[in-house]
């Protein structure tokens, strides 16, 4: 039989290691804040053809007037770009600095990449009024575009009606048609069109960068922020705290709470040690982090619980040990089908999904481990150093008394 | 055996008919009717799923009254009306922020401009004179009632309390404006941010500290008309804290991905179950379109805001909702192993899993419930999901997969093969289908 518990001090060594790594890193790296607590523009442009994140650097910090860019991220065909605010401005003047620092990136990055050119199909608004061009093309494709339109109505467009392939183009139709309205595509044969239109649903940048997201947060906003997570954070473990001190006898308690502590503790130290940016999506993953990443220390809790009902002669390591081992099978596969669904997210979704996904995979990962590795063994050791205290001061006790008569 | 096999059919129909009405809707006869998740009127669509503008105000003043803001959303509420944003949300947010919601709104800043200013409330003549502001008003309240003398209809009306300099200003201009009753230029015209609220004509000179508007006015138009009239202005300027704005190019490429995740996500989790515990995992993924089912209903029905956040909610809580069912499965099995027959080792699984189920749930919840409470913007959305996801999935796993299990030993269904049992690997002594 493996025998976990045995082997304990292996396991308490890597996380103890881990997790004084990871207050070091905490204090003094800190986290990369995201402008959701720092404050600041972020502005996300979809960009059609090669670029690379160095030559945007380049584009945006020219355009900035002597400030940088803090960060210009690429993900796919979208670049982020974060700008921080400089000290001491007024409300009044950061919104004008805001709205023009876009103004200015959008133009630098417009003159190198091109204006947006888009089919006219796009749901933006602005970027319909820029493609007279492109609804021009449009029009002299509309004969190709009639036969794919027909394709993309049946992908599933609602709006999109063959009558009419020109209006329909031009008002109604969706993104769905952006495919079709892609002059390659719609020379091609409808079979590529289709393709297109099940690969990629936004593919209506033709050329170009298009502004497609924008943040603007002030400091202050951020501070708050900042504060209302670390509130949220406390009264989740403390309400975790009561409740499982309620359900369990104290040194179960204890023992959830510290893996939940230690969880909590390596995924902030990893946020911190690999400076990945931390915003307001991550702290929603750690309080789920928080609430679930328990729920397998706490089956073991409550089988220790039971096993320790129906056994007299096991010691508490012998009682950890099998309990751990009768829960393996169900732990593995709580975590793995909680991990096909929150991976399929990661895998699949856009970039700010995925910044959500990850901690909470990474977390789910602590917790299993905790659970299984840290939980039972010091539970076992808790309740075992207990017992031999116990022993000892009955001993010293009566060795005291024995003393006492001796005298 | 018969009897099982009816019920366990009439609960796949019922689930099959859930599922659908999750889906589609339920339309009968136009009387009994609510959306399904994919009708357009069913779910909302958070801001970063269709795209739009969110703005939040920050009032720049040092803790503001709670009347003053509610005064503040009103005002901002009414102004997004006369520029036909109807569907733009405003709510409150903490104790001095108010959160703008406008779909498909790009151009920010204007937004930020013409919502941020502080309003206008004034009163002027037909030739465009103004005749005194919203400061000159010290109190407006809607009433309903016997207007005019001879007209026998109640109708609700505004009145308005003027400040001594307001009754001055207004008994000079009433009596010039009266004047011109001949050329039909004798009205008031009510104006908030440049927009007529409402034009009163005016008879004959009013001297009064209080005067009366009357007009076609619902109980809620009048109420609104006068706590708009009342405000006149912001109490206090607003300036932008936040401003996000999503493409809906992107909200859509996100909405459709994370769709596609789920959708993925939820096979793979039923395929994952069906391999390991077989007939179990069967029942438990029966039991995972139940809860499917009544989430989709539960979101369309109560027109839930949906966000990004809130589908990963969703998604994660599928793969948390067998969470339950493998507890219980395990215990099952172990039962099995100990030689029960199959009838009480099911009775015995869910009976003494029962308490672990509860008490992983609930720390869970308690995570979710907070971030449903104190969250802002998206992650609210996602404790909401996340908080039902798990409620639901927890009853479901329970109750449906038991009624489900029931049905199958009802039936006779004692392979333990089908239980999840491998006979090569178990000692052979301990493995009696026993008797149901």
């Amino acid at each position: 039989m493996v025998n976990i518990v045995k082997h304990k001090w292996v396991f308490f060594t890597i996380s103890i290691v881990l997790s004084v790594i990871s207050i070091i890193s905490l204090i003094f790296r800190g986290f990369n804040l995201d402008t959701d607590f720092a404050g600041g523009i972020a502005l996300t442009y979809e960009i059609a053809g090669d670029f690379t994140t160095a030559d945007v650097e380049q584009i945006v910090n020219g355009s900035l007037d002597g400030r940088t860019a803090s960060s210009v991220q690429k993900s796919g065909n979208e670049v982020i770009i974060k700008i921080g605010y400089e000290n001491g401005l007024t409300d009044e003047e950061r919104n004008t600095y805001s709205n023009e620092t876009r103004d200015a990136v959008t133009q630098a990055l417009e003159a190198q990449y091109g204006a947006p050119v888009t089919d006219a199909a796009s749901t933006d608004a602005t970027a319909t009024e820029t493609t007279d061009t492109a609804a021009a093309t449009d029009a002299t494709t509309a004969d190709t575009a009639d036969a794919t339109t027909e394709d993309a109505a049946t992908a599933d467009t609602a709006e999109a009606t063959t009558e009419d392939a020109a209006t329909a183009d031009t008002t109604e139709a969706t993104t769905e048609d952006a495919a079709a309205a892609d002059t390659d595509a719609a020379a091609t044969t409808d079979e590529t069109a289709a393709t297109d239109t099940t690969a990629d649903a936004s593919a209506d940048l033709l050329s170009g960068a298009r502004l497609k997201s924008m943040d603007v947060i002030s400091p202050s906003s951020g501070q708050e922020l900042a504060r209302s997570a670390l509130w949220m954070s406390l009264l989740a473990c403390a309400g975790i705290l009561i409740y499982v001190t309620i359900r369990f006898e104290f040194t179960s308690g204890c023992v959830a709470i510290i893996a939940l502590v230690h969880d909590v503790l390596l995924l902030l130290g990893l946020y911190s040690l690999l400076q990945w940016s931390v915003n307001i999506n991550f702290i929603a993953a750690v309080l789920t982090v928080l609430g679930y990443s328990i729920n397998n220390t706490i089956v073991i809790m409550d089988r220790i619980r039971e096993n320790t009902r129906h056994s007299r002669k096991e010691t508490y390591a012998e009682i950890a040990n099998t309990s751990i081992l009768q829960t393996m099978t169900r732990s593995i596969n709580t975590t793995v089908t909680t991990l096909l669904t929150i991976g399929m997210v990661y895998i699949l979704g856009v970039q700010s999904i995925q910044a959500f996904a990850l901690p909470i995979i990474i977390g789910i990962v602590f917790g299993f481990y905790s659970s299984v590795f840290i939980s039972g063994p010091l539970w076992a050791t808790w309740r075992d150093s207990a017992v031999t205290a116990k022993r000892n001061n009955a001993a010293a006790n009566s060795k005291n008394a024995k003393g006492g008569k001796k005298k | 055996m018969s009897r099982s096999l009816v019920k366990f059919a009439a609960i796949i129909v019922v689930i099959a008919a859930l599922l659908y009405v999750g889906l589609f809707g339920l339309d009968f006869t136009n009387t009994v009717r609510f959306p399904g998740i994919t009708d357009s009127d069913g779910i909302t669509q958070g801001l970063d799923l269709k795209g739009g503008t969110v703005i939040v105000f920050k009032a720049q003043t040092d803790s503001p009254s709670e009347d003053d803001m509610d005064t503040a959303v009103n005002m901002l509420r009414q102004r997004l009306d006369f520029q036909g944003y109807t569907e733009a949300s405003v709510t409150q947010q903490g104790s001095d922020k108010i959160r703008v919601e406008l779909p498909d709104v790009q151009d920010s800043e204007q937004a930020v401009d013409t919502l941020g200013a502080t309003a206008q409330l004034e009163f002027q003549d037909a030739a465009g004179n103004i005749i005194m502001s919203g400061s000159d008003v010290s109190d407006a309240r809607a009433e309903y009632g016997q207007t005019e003398q001879g007209v026998s209809q109640n109708s609700y009306y505004i009145t308005l309390e003027l400040t001594d300099e307001g009754r001055q200003k207004f008994a000079a201009a009433t009596a010039e404006v009266a004047a011109q009753a001949s050329q039909g230029t004798n009205y008031i015209a009510i104006m908030m941010d440049g927009q007529v609220l409402t034009a009163p004509s005016v008879r004959e000179q009013i001297d009064s500290d209080t005067c009366v508007i009357t007009g076609d006015f619902t109980a809620e138009e009048a109420n609104s008309l006068a706590a708009n009239i009342k405000s006149g202005q912001l109490p206090f300027t607003l300036q932008p804290d936040e401003v996000r704005v999503v493409s809906a190019t992107l909200g859509e490429e996100a909405l459709s991905q994370a769709i596609l995740a789920g959708v993925i996500g939820m096979i793979l989790v039923m395929l994952f179950m069906l391999v390991i515990y077989r007939l179990l995992g069967l029942m438990a993924d029966i039991a995972l379109l139940f809860y499917i089912s009544v989430t989709f209903i539960i979101l369309s029905v109560f027109h839930v805001n949906l966000t990004l956040p809130g589908i990963a909610g969703i998604i994660l809580a599928i793969g948390m909702a067998v969470d339950a069912n493998v507890v219980i499965f395990e215990r099952i099995k172990e039962e099995l192993k100990l030689g029960k027959t199959v009838r009480s080792a099911v009775e015995a699984g869910f009976h003494r899993a029962l308490a672990a189920v509860i008490d992983s749930n609930v720390t869970t919840i308690i995570s979710a419930a907070i971030l449903w409470w104190l969250g802002t913007g998206t992650i609210k959305g996602f404790g909401m999901t996340l908080l039902l996801g798990v409620v639901i999935s927890m009853i479901s796993a329970i109750f449906v997969t038991r009624l489900l299990l029931r049905q199958m030993i009802g039936m006779n269904v004692k392979n333990l093969w089908l239980y999840g049992i491998n006979k090569k690997k178990e000692n052979g002594e301990s493995l009696k289908g026993g008797e149901a």
